[in-house]
């Protein structure tokens, strides 16, 4: 599917207030989600079916790395974590992609990383051998 | 208040824009929403942007336009730095 310019997340959920307590959106529940694992998403729909274009660009770009083993979570599902997600980075829009626990960016950051060779290295960092090396040795095989 | 048309929420874009980033060097404001002033793609180029992060830059026109976001249904942000 290409990039495509679909619709992207703006100004969150104005309803449930912010992530105090110990809901799905508290910064301890943020926290732990961050943690699980070595690349995190917050997303609308799920890399199966994303919902939006700016997701569906994130779960594009992680699938030509060959990442496909990551933590998705649809904040659709969800409106205590999807206004939880954006006070804990102190970023407004979905998606959000974490490495490491750290916060990366959303979208546009993904691709310039993806553009630029540092998404290779971020992932080299975490373990993870970028399928797009294995790539480049075959093209210069030929 | 509203960004009722394109070219409205494009001005008044890049004119709290061009206040939060005296330095900038260019400042772009594009409505990608037909108009509807639900999306935009901006574009600034500035020497405050210098050594820090993609992220972080982005997070600074984030906060310049912190208000506005919150009527919008998406956002696109690229930031530069100028030639030395």
């Amino acid at each position: 599917r290409p990039l495509s310019q679909a619709a992207g997340e703006g100004g969150g959920a104005q309803g449930s207030g912010g992530g105090g307590g110990s809901g799905s959106g508290s910064r301890e529940a943020v926290e732990r989600l961050v943690r699980e694992h070595p690349v995190v998403v917050f997303m609308k729909g799920s890399p199966a079916q994303p919902l939006c274009g700016f997701s569906n660009a994130v779960v594009q770009i992680l699938r030509l790395h060959g990442v496909e083993d990551y933590r998705a979570h649809d904040v659709l599902q969800d409106p205590d974590l999807r206004q939880g997600i954006k006070n804990y980075s102190n970023w407004p829009t979905i998606p959000q992609v974490y490495l490491n626990g750290e916060f990366v960016g959303g979208c546009d950051i993904l691709l310039q990383m993806h553009q630029n060779g540092d998404l290779v290295e971020e992932l080299k960092k975490l373990g993870i051998r970028s399928a797009l090396l294995d790539a480049e040795k075959d093209q210069e095989k030929k | 208040r509203s960004l009722s048309s394109g070219s409205e929420g494009e001005s008044r874009l890049t004119r709290v824009l061009q206040e939060r980033f005296p330095r900038a060097s260019s400042i772009k404001v594009v409505d990608i929403s037909g108009g509807c002033g639900a999306m935009y793609e901006i574009h600034i180029e500035s020497e405050e942007f210098r050594e820090k992060r993609t992220v972080q830059q982005h997070q600074m026109v984030n906060q310049a336009l912190s208000e506005e976001i919150k009527h919008m249904h998406g956002l696109r942000i690229f930031t530069s730095t100028p030639k030395p």
